[in-house]
């Protein structure tokens, strides 16, 4: 959950420039940001390994086999999800409201936010998606996080964990309490945003 | 262009403001323990067992602000994140690759904290005809005959774990090399996985005795059955290691304290009591009493090629 709302607080602005970006640098970073969504998430994980390890550029920070590095892999791992959706989203709404905003005398500021007014139903739907994706995957949660019994062992690696001891109806179960809090954020979502509308 | 440069300053200014405010939650969460974390990388089929979270509870009566971690991993791997400096201490069962690590200068107080034998488990038809033969050599030997002449299926771990290596010394020891035949599978998982897929596929592998009765009493190991066990020449040593710390940021003073708990009487008296009532038969065999025995093992298990 902390994973996707981090992953929005760069990926909003991010998609947003890039939409109203008018070079062919665009294509090229929307066509990387493309690339980047079939990275297998074991290699994300290894990278930041890599970065954060005690002996890696970033290990003074000690973040490795912590809670938090889990989030911010996390993060990093839907950020090109999250950028490819919006960025397609924030297209459409600013060639619908941006220039009609601006020209009913409203300010830049204003229009920004009758924009993102506009697209925040596609916004939490998007980031629904993103947190699917950061809820169910292993890699990086397995590689960064360490799987220490209480403090950074999350669903999909107790899974793993209890794959490994053979121990398959405890996988079975753990897996069925994933896909039950994956299906009840969801629909609490959609059920928030029905009462919104 | 400007609209480009602003973009990249936004992004730059959120991503300072994260990383800001996790360096805040990382000090809030670690304030009042952080003398007391020790973190140990050790082999899966330690772990798997639940073994080592026995002897750190026991620990924790007498040291209950101590938090122990345990990153669970293949012998090759637990070694390697001792190199890079990430955790204090490591406990593995791979002599010859815990003797490069003590020749690097990485690992330092290593001490023989327990063992146990590796089996050779397959089909309870045995078409290679091993049941029962003392000597694993010569079993590595009939399973690669039977394996040529398409009768038989060896599953390897392939994942350099402690398992691994002795699996790799023992073809070396027979003289023959099975790797990139048709019959020889390298799984690229942990025990636990390999000894399922030998079961799918009613093949051959090599397993310590541990993790084999743990899956055989959850029922899930139907097809396969211990042909050889026994032996010194299948004897599993696990050692415990302080990774050096005048190279690395190391809880040393911690480290040495459990330690000395494992190899102590008590700690010892888990080790030899652990899956006693579950499996029949203990899972590990305490070190003590045996040291020098076992070291002169290791020393030669160690200087294999």
């Amino acid at each position: 959950m902390s994973a996707t709302i981090l992953a929005l607080t760069w990926s909003i602005p991010l998609s947003i420039r890039m939409a109203s970006m008018k070079h062919r640098v665009k294509s090229v970073i929307i066509s990387v940001f493309n690339a980047l969504l079939g990275l297998p998430t074991v290699l994300v994980g290894l990278l930041l390994y890599l970065i954060f390890s005690r002996s890696g550029p970033l290990g003074f920070l000690k973040l490795l086999y912590t809670p938090q590095i889990i989030v911010i892999g996390q993060a990093i791992l839907i950020t090109p999800l999250l950028v490819s959706l919006m960025y397609e989203v924030f297209t459409k709404a600013l060639a619908e409201y941006w220039e009609l905003a601006l020209s009913l005398g409203a300010s830049r500021g204003q229009a920004y936010k009758t924009v993102i007014r506009e697209v925040s139903g596609d916004i939490l739907t998007i980031s629904l998606i993103g947190f699917s994706r950061a809820i169910g995957e292993l890699g990086v949660a397995l590689i960064v996080g360490g799987n220490i019994k209480g403090y950074t062992r999350v669903l999909t690696t107790a899974i793993a964990l209890e794959v490994e001891k053979g121990e398959f109806n405890v996988a079975m179960i753990l897996g069925l309490l994933l896909f039950i809090i994956v299906l009840s954020v969801i629909l609490s979502i959609r059920f928030i945003k029905r009462g919104t509308q | 262009m400007t609209i480009l440069l602003r973009g990249i300053i936004i992004v730059l200014f959120n991503i300072t403001i994260a990383i800001l405010w996790f360096m805040v939650l990382h000090v809030f969460t670690y304030s009042d323990s952080i003398d007391g974390i020790l973190r140990v990388s050790t082999t899966t089929s330690l772990y798997a067992t639940g073994l080592l979270e026995k002897l750190a509870d026991e620990f924790r009566k007498y040291y209950p602000n101590v938090v122990i971690q345990f990153i669970a991993v293949g012998s090759g791997r637990a070694l390697e994140l001792a190199a890079k400096g990430d955790i204090d201490m490591v406990l593995v069962h791979a002599p010859q690759l815990e003797r490069e690590y003590i020749n690097r200068g990485i690992l330092i107080d290593g001490s023989i904290i327990a063992y146990n034998y590796f089996v050779i488990v397959g089909p309870g038809d045995d078409p290679a005809g091993i049941r029962g033969l003392s000597n694993p050599v010569s079993a590595f030997k009939r399973i690669y005959m039977a394996g040529v002449m398409g009768k038989a299926l060896f599953i390897s771990r392939g994942d350099n774990s402690g398992t691994h290596v002795r699996e790799l010394s023992l073809w070396r020891k027979a003289k023959l090399n099975p790797r990139g035949q048709e019959w020889y599978i390298e799984s690229g998982t942990g025990m636990a996985k390999t000894l399922l897929i030998a079961n799918e596929k009613r093949a051959y592998t090599l397993s310590d005795v541990g993790t084999f009765l743990k899956l055989k009493c959850e029922g899930v190991l139907g097809e396969l059955e211990i042909l050889v066990s026994g032996g010194v020449d299948l004897i599993n040593i696990y050692s415990a290691y302080i990774v050096n710390p005048q190279e690395y940021n190391v809880n040393y003073k911690l480290a040495k304290l459990f330690l000395e708990f494992i190899t102590s009487n008590e700690g010892q008296k888990i080790i030899s009591l652990y899956g006693k009532s579950e499996f029949g038969q203990p899972l590990f065999y305490p070190a003590k009493g045996k040291e020098v025995e076992l070291r002169r093992y290791w020393k030669k298990l160690a200087e294999e090629v």
